[in-house]
């Protein structure tokens, strides 16, 4: 924001003072010297003309000295100038000068009000002021006032704004004059968004005087104004701020060639302004030996020819200029001091082998006498790590040494001027690569043995050489091992780098282990490992050890005097498979070290090995030693398990950590045992917990202790228990607590009774199943088939035929023929008797026929066991009377009814088929031999009726009234009276 | 302010486009009046965009504050007003917008020549060739719609001197003027878009009952409408152009 500081316009006191005071001085000289010299004379100027710039608001004064009879004559001269009216003088000046006889004089003065705001007054008094004459004592008379004015014309309800598009520097002050026309009023001011104020001179004019003026941009800062009563009418004019012209800084010039000077500077800040009212400063240079002016090309820098070559010295003058400043810089230098060489060319590197390179350059020479110095560099990845300075006449070398094999190099190299130094020329450079060399160091290498299976399994380890150490690219690593118990034995193996170890399979014997690193120059020196039968199987007491968060550190006792070494080795990664095996390798002297790094974590259980390394190159385990680098609390809680759980008491046991996943040493558990109205043991703390439960906390210190009892517990009561470890930092996690109930005091009891019994029952029931046989052929005996008894073979074979009622030999009363007979009439008629056990007679009853008559039909029917095999197998050879109990097939029960529903289900599916809407106990009749069978649609619509059941062939006919019809009013007949019919 | 230059850039990047589709025009006028109306109206749209050139220069000049900001949106009487050219008949719109046109690349030319080496001087010179551009369209239209303007032929740009910048004694005044010009230009341009979008809703109109030739009949329609019209046989007696 641009600060102005607003200030009233004030008469310039300090001038007006200053200047009668130093009248008065000069006045009483001269009058002391006039009263010497003789009489004094007056000479009145007389103001010819006054003008006006407006845009320089300045004021130009030519006037005379009327009766001047000297042709020369030295003169003092007075002017005044006053602002509004004639007594406000704000400007008094003395001028001295040398008058001419009829010369016309010249004085201007600038105003810092514009002009055209107030009218200004001049006028002008002289003296005498020249030694050869008598000097005047006295002024002469003042001219008459004259009046300066820029006359404008403002024009009602409008607003001149003076200056207009002034320019001007930064930090120079500025009075602004505003003009009033006539009607217009309440005018307010902005600069830019800040509102500005002035003073009011009269009605139609005010001033407003900014200070310090800042600069804003290059297209000038706006003032615009604008009056309450012509709200749409805008006023302005813009201040044209330059920034300040700056000296040109580090004005140098130099040569290359003795043909161009080539001459350069910083410029400085550009004061260029839009508008047209300031180009970019211009540069001129000015040489004054040879009187050249050449105007820049550019605004930092110029090539001036050097048309002399026998000019050996300049004299520049530099100048910038502007429209309101003009300042110069100056330089005066002798051409030969200000050569700056051109770069060494023809740079070549020679000889270069692992450890050395020859560089040699030329340069651009001027003489036999011309000397140069010239600096060397060599580079290594942008570092450089070797500097020399030469001097050189034409050309030079210079070789480099103590090189590393097998690495990039910078050299380059710069010249100077040796007797002048003025600047170093650029650099020439060439880059290049050293060959490959043997490498320098042996491998820094380490084992792990274990045993597995009866052999030794030896994971060998080395760290890669650095490429100082290595001297090229590492190809392979030879591994030679050597079986110390077999001499004549050794083998040679060979890893391809980038490995970092391998793994070797040996019998148990004592090995010795070369390894070598090789590339494609040469081998390392050898590393060498000795194994004997004991490696991997020692046995020795574990250090734990406290860590910082640094890291470790480790100490131990020697047990020899003549140790060539001592190896500390860890994991990285204790808990992964993966080890990351690192070791360190420390002198013979050495009892301690600190192992640090930044792999080490907070809650991770670190162990060491110590090993002391004998002067066989036999390495045995001194120590381990394991801590934490901090410890933490337990993650988690062991999983517990509950045993010999009693009404009484149980036992909490849980398994071990890996110490591995431990994040600290564990130094024992807590058991916490909840529950309500409970007593705690005395070794437990008690505490009481809201709702009257109570927890007892049993601290077990012993951290090989698994497993805690918990007694004197209620029957058939709740408790709740919690098992966390702790260590060190604290107790494991706050889980939910388990939750148990002991069970009934009794229930032990019960089940020691009801198992037993049970067991025997089970028993019992097995014996009788396995004798079930037995018990049957005992209790209820199979009876005994007739056709299938001996005694009837023996009869057939004597040919008995009385003994035997046979078909054949029956004479019939009366025989009807059954035909199948066609329509639903359905028609039983019983004849005969049955002679044998299997005719099964059934009395005759009514079966409902078609036409609705219930009338009584005589019928026979047959048991025939051949159809249904394995209801006789099965011993269901019976009848079941069905749920017919009113239809006229009264059947016998022979068996119970449901094993030959059975029957019936399985083996009459095929009638069922034939007949879906027949129910079962038509399945049944089935077996009953009718003189209609066939017939589906007497089963379909009568479907208790017998007859369909009845095509079946007849094996005997009985006669229909025989003296078993009066057990039809039985219903029922037992097996028992139908054997005795039988029998008959 | 920052933002401001990206969207410009879009903005002349798509109006150069319009620009060298545009420069077959030069050589010869399209034969579709569709889609020299559409391209005259996207045209139009585009160059009455403030982003363009106005909010550039009033930047540039220091003009960003509420007071001067306002005193530029006086619209300029040397402008037609858009209820002016809409009350205009088609050929007497087309010929007012290129006279207008004309002027408009005179001043700005000049306004190009007032600030050489700042940063609105390519827009200047871009939103020369633009409106160049667009009059060689409402000459082509004029043309293709069988009523030709009494102009000369199609200009290249930039051809043709701008004329001598009278004196300008207070620069103050010259910025407000100029901003104020800006202002009129990209409200000018806005109307022409308008009115042009006017007339291709009245295209589509009339296409929908005679799709062939319908701007065509129009525009006879309009030229026959006012030929009896003495006010519109001199359009510029209604339209004061400054220059």
């Amino acid at each position: 924001m641009p600060s102005y500081r607003l200030q009233t316009i004030r008469p310039m006191a300090f001038s007006v003072a200053l200047h009668p005071a130093f009248l008065l001085v000069v006045l009483s000289l001269k009058t002391s010297r006039s009263e010497v010299l003789g009489e004094p004379f007056q000479l009145t100027p007389e103001i010819l003309t006054v003008s006006t710039e407006s845009k320089l608001q300045q004021v130009n004064l030519q006037w005379t000295v009327p009766n001047l009879t000297h042709q020369e004559l030295k003169m003092a001269f007075q002017i005044e100038i006053s602002r509004i009216n004639t007594s406000n003088i704000v400007w008094v000046e003395n001028y001295s000068t040398t008058v001419k006889w009829n010369q016309l004089l010249h004085w201007n003065w600038k105003s810092e009000i514009p002009l055209e705001c107030v009218t200004h007054f001049i006028r002008i008094r002289a003296m005498v002021d020249d030694a050869k004459y008598l000097p005047q004592n006295s002024w002469s008379n003042w001219s008459s006032w004259k009046e300066v004015s820029v006359q404008v014309s403002v024009a009602p309800n409008t607003l001149l704004i003076f200056p207009d598009n002034k320019l001007l520097e930064e930090g120079s002050n500025v009075t602004i004059c505003l003009l009033y026309g006539q009607y217009l009023y309440n005018v307010s001011c902005m600069l830019q968004k800040e509102p500005i104020h002035g003073e009011q001179l009269d009605s139609h004019v005010s001033l407003i005087k900014l200070n310090n003026v800042v600069f804003h941009s290059v297209s000038g800062t706006n003032i615009h104004c604008k009056a309450m009563n012509a709200t749409k009418m805008i006023f302005g004019t813009v201040l044209f701020v330059s920034k300040v012209l700056e000296e040109p800084k580090n004005f140098s010039c130099e040569t290359q060639d003795f043909k161009t000077l080539k001459c350069s500077w910083e410029p400085g800040v550009d004061t260029a302004l839009v508008w047209s009212q300031q180009d970019s400063q211009s540069y001129t240079l000015y040489e004054s030996f040879s009187g050249r002016r050449e105007l820049c090309d550019h605004r930092n820098s110029h090539n001036w020819q050097i048309t002399d070559d026998s000019q050996e010295t300049y004299n520049f003058t530099l100048t910038t200029e502007n429209n309101l400043r003009k300042r110069s810089v100056n330089l005066i230098f002798n051409l030969t001091h200000r050569v700056h060489q051109k770069a060494p060319h023809d740079v070549t590197l020679e000889n270069i082998d692992a450890r050395k390179a020859n560089m040699t350059w030329k340069v651009l020479s001027r003489g036999n006498n011309y000397i140069l110095l010239c600096q060397i560099e060599l580079q290594h990845e942008r570092e450089v790590i070797h500097e020399h300075n030469v001097s050189v006449h034409m050309s030079a070398s210079y070789l480099f040494s103590d090189l590393e094999p097998d690495t990039k190099y910078k050299a380059r190299v710069r010249c100077a001027d040796a007797n002048h130094f003025w600047k170093w020329s650029d650099w020439a450079q060439k880059e290049f690569c050293t060959p490959e060399a043997a490498p320098s160091q042996a491998l820094d290498v380490w084992r792990q043995v274990r045993s597995e299976n009866g052999s030794y399994v030896v994971t060998l380890f080395w760290k890669p050489l650095l490429k100082s150490q290595a001297n090229g690219k590492i190809v392979s690593y030879n591994i030679v091992v050597e079986n110390q118990d077999r001499l004549s034995e050794s083998e040679h193996y060979s890893v391809p780098a980038p490995a970092l170890g391998t793994q070797l399979s040996l019998d148990p014997c004592s090995y010795k282990i070369h390894i070598t690193a090789n590339n494609s120059v040469g081998v390392s020196p050898e590393s060498v490992m000795v194994l004997s039968n004991d490696s991997g199987h020692e046995e020795v007491h574990e250090k734990r050890i406290k860590g910082t968060k640094d890291g470790f550190h480790i100490s131990w006792e020697p047990t020899s005097g003549d140790a060539l070494g001592y190896v500390v080795d860890w994991c990285v990664h204790s808990r992964d498979q993966h080890c990351d095996l690192q070791w360190k390798n420390l002198g013979p002297n050495t009892t301690s070290t600190n192992i640090t790094s930044g792999a080490f974590k907070p809650g991770v259980r670190y162990n060491f090995r110590i090993f002391e390394k004998s002067m066989q190159q036999k390495a045995q385990l001194l120590e381990k030693q394991t801590g934490y680098t901090q410890e933490l609390a337990p993650l988690e809680n062991p999983e517990v398990t509950i045993n010999n759980f009693t009404s009484n008491s149980f036992i909490l046991s849980w398994p071990s950590y890996d110490s591995d996943f431990q994040s600290a040493f564990i130094e024992g558990y807590h058991v916490y045992l909840k529950s309500k109205e409970m007593q705690c043991h005395p070794k437990g703390k008690r505490m009481t917990l809201p709702d009257y439960w109570v927890l007892c906390e049993y601290e077990i210190k012993d951290p090989e202790q698994k497993a805690f009892t918990v007694e004197n517990l209620r029957p058939e009561s709740h408790y709740e228990f919690l098992v966390t470890p702790y260590t060190s930092a604290g107790q494991g996690p706050n889980e939910t607590f388990t939750k148990v109930m002991t069970p009934d005091e009794n229930s032990n009891m019960l089940l020691k009774i009801i198992l037993p019994m049970t067991l025997c029952v089970l028993l019992i029931i097995i014996a009788c199943y396995w004798k079930s046989q037995w018990v049957k052929e005992k209790c209820y005996p199979d009876i005994p088939n007739p056709y299938k008894s001996s005694i009837l073979s023996l009869i057939k074979s004597k040919k008995n035929a009385h003994l035997i009622m046979n078909v054949k030999d029956c004479i019939p009363d009366v025989l009807e023929v059954i035909n199948k007979v066609e329509g639903p009439k359905t028609q039983c008629i019983v004849s005969g008797n049955p002679h044998n056990e299997d005719v099964s007679m059934k009395p005759p009853s009514s079966v409902p026929t078609e036409d609705g008559s219930s009338g009584s039909v005589p019928f026979f029917f047959f048991e025939n066991f051949t159809y249904d095999q394995s209801a006789f197998d099965s011993g269901s050879h019976g009848l079941i009377p069905g749920p017919l109990k009113d239809t006229p097939c009264q059947l016998g029960l022979l068996t119970p009814p449901e094993k030959l529903l059975n029957v019936l289900e399985k083996d009459y599916m095929k009638s069922l088929a034939e007949s879906p809407t027949e129910e079962t106990s038509l399945i049944y009749v089935s077996q009953l031999a009718s003189p209609m069978g066939g017939d589906k649609d007497s089963l379909a619509t009568n479907p208790p009726m017998p007859g369909h059941c009845s095509e079946y062939k007849m094996q005997m006919a009985v006669p229909g009234r025989l003296p078993s019809l009066a057990l039809s009013e039985n219903n029922s007949l037992t097996s028992e009276i139908l054997l005795g019919q039988g029998e008959q | 302010m920052r933002a401001q230059f990206p969207q410009r850039t879009l903005l002349s990047l798509a109006l150069s486009l319009l620009f060298l589709s545009m420069a077959r025009a030069t050589r010869g006028c399209s034969s579709s009046s569709p889609q020299l109306l559409s391209q005259l109206q996207s045209q139009a749209n585009i160059t009455g965009d403030t982003r363009l050139l106005l909010e550039p220069y009033i930047l540039l000049q220091e003009l960003n504050t509420p007071t001067l900001r306002a005193a530029c949106r006086e619209y300029p009487v040397t402008f037609p007003s858009e209820d002016t050219l809409r009350a205009l008949s088609k050929p007497h719109f087309l010929s007012t917008v290129y006279t207008t046109l004309g002027r408009i690349q005179h001043q700005l030319d000049a306004l190009r020549q007032q600030s050489p080496k700042t940063k609105v001087f390519p827009l200047l010179e871009r939103a020369k060739w633009n409106v160049q551009g667009i009059r060689n369209n409402i000459y082509c239209m004029a043309h293709l719609l069988n009523h030709p303007l009494e102009t000369p032929n199609p200009t290249e740009a930039g051809s043709g001197a701008s004329p001598s910048t009278t004196t300008t004694p207070s620069i103050f005044q010259t910025k407000i003027d100029n901003c104020r010009f800006l202002w009129g230009y990209h409200s000018f341009m806005g109307s022409v878009g308008r009115v042009f979008r006017e007339w291709k809703d009245g295209s589509s109109r009339s296409r929908r009952h005679s799709p062939r030739h319908s701007l065509l009949r129009a525009w006879r329609k309009g030229a026959s409408r006012i030929r009896p019209s003495r006010s519109s046989q001199s359009p510029m007696s209604r339209v004061q152009v400054p220059w």
